[in-house]
């Protein structure tokens, strides 16, 4: 199944966050609208991103959305999917797009916050912290179902910066 | 009548004014506390960088005291590099990425420092830790970052491995302070203040 999928995101990749910015509503207050998964939000040590998967029910067989949760550690930011300078990575979704599983048609993004390090603050960044939350376009048939990704991005603190990592998520949801 | 609805509007025009001079006020000084605070958070990771025991709650090798990991690699110019072609020299080597932030700011310090202390010889090597430096893209974000950092020092290009030979680098900018016998006498992870960086810098170039 691993092999499938990796074949798929490498064949058939769809880079999300065609739409980006749509939500405007703060991510910690979206991410408040759904029940956390018991120890969710922990992030793995080096990752400073956790993903938090959480049960989700959409309508079948009509256009729906489904949340993808994230949480960036404490004290640390990753770029936004519009950093303000060509130089840094922004956040991408890639989705994997496998026969049978749900269509995915695009990811929205929400707005960053503006941040600036201390050394640099005439630099404006746009950038995410704490609880964030992606919100994915799909299209399913009744039944249960998994979405598929990798969640690309590259964190820093007041005073480092840690190399680009990529995240595996999956995201179980129902289709009624 | 007329008179009237003239002062009323000069009278309104003046308190938005007064309005928005207080607004932009209260915006600055908020901008200004959160400024502080960060500093404060920096002051306390350059203690933790320089003691060497945790970078981004990472636990980060100290190297102090050891030799530097002899390493020999391409530079940015097409040639190739060993780090004993600095023998007897004092160096200093930092690594470094395009996407990393605090790496530019202390990059155009680094060059004010070749020049500076030139006459004790001493070498400023940059490392550049960017995945896929081969690219077009990538390429042309470290010549523009060379560019709008003034860098005219050797810049080399990592092979991915150098890293591991200097405590296997998760966390940029890294920089290492070696002695003219190719000892690490400093090291600094994450961004110090410029003065911090010129001590350890004061402290290689000794014995010229």
């Amino acid at each position: 199944m691993r092999l499938h999928v990796a074949q798929c995101l490498s064949s058939v990749m769809l880079v999300t966050g065609v739409v980006c910015g749509v939500s405007l509503m703060p991510p910690a207050t979206r991410a408040g609208e759904s029940a956390m998964a018991g120890d969710a939000g922990a992030v793995s040590k080096g990752d400073h991103v956790a993903f938090i998967a959480d049960a989700q029910s959409i309508a079948a067989n009509r256009a729906a959305t489904v949340n993808l949760h994230f949480r960036v550690e404490p004290g640390f930011h990753i770029n936004s999917h519009t950093p303000k300078s060509d130089m840094l990575i922004p956040t991408k979704l890639v989705v994997a797009m496998i026969a049978g599983d749900p269509e995915v048609t695009a990811v929205d993004f929400p707005v960053g916050t503006p941040f600036a390090f201390a050394f640099e603050p005439k630099q404006k960044l746009d950038v995410y912290q704490g609880d964030v939350v992606l919100m994915a376009h799909v299209k399913a048939a009744t039944g249960q179902h998994s979405l598929k990704a990798e969640l690309r991005y590259q964190a820093c603190d007041q005073a480092a910066c840690y190399p680009p990592k990529t995240l595996a998520v999956e995201q179980p949801f129902t289709a009624k | 009548m007329r008179n009237a609805v003239v002062g009323g509007l000069i009278v309104l025009v003046v308190a938005l004014l007064v309005w928005s001079g207080v607004h932009n006020l209260h915006a600055r000084r908020a901008e200004e506390a959160r400024a502080r605070d960060q500093q404060m958070t920096i002051a306390v990771d350059k203690k933790g960088a320089t003691a060497t025991a945790t970078a981004g709650g990472e636990t980060v090798a100290d190297l102090r005291g050891k030799p530097a990991g002899v390493f020999t690699l391409t530079s940015s110019t097409g040639k190739r590099v060993s780090l004993n072609d600095y023998k007897g020299k004092p160096v200093l080597l930092n690594f470094w990425a395009t996407w990393c932030t605090p790496c530019k700011v202390e990059m155009p310090w680094f060059e004010d420092f070749q020049k500076k202390y030139a006459a004790q010889g001493l070498q400023v090597v940059g490392i550049n830790e960017d995945d896929d430096a081969q690219s077009a893209e990538v390429k042309d974000q470290i010549k523009k970052t060379l560019e709008r950092t003034g860098v005219d020092y050797t810049i080399l290009m990592s092979d991915k491995s150098v890293g591991d030979a200097y405590g296997g680098l998760d966390v940029l900018p890294a920089t290492f302070f070696i002695d003219r016998s190719g000892k690490i006498v400093a090291q600094a992870i994450g961004l110090a203040s410029k003065d911090e960086a010129e001590q350890n810098v004061q402290k290689i170039v000794v014995g010229s």
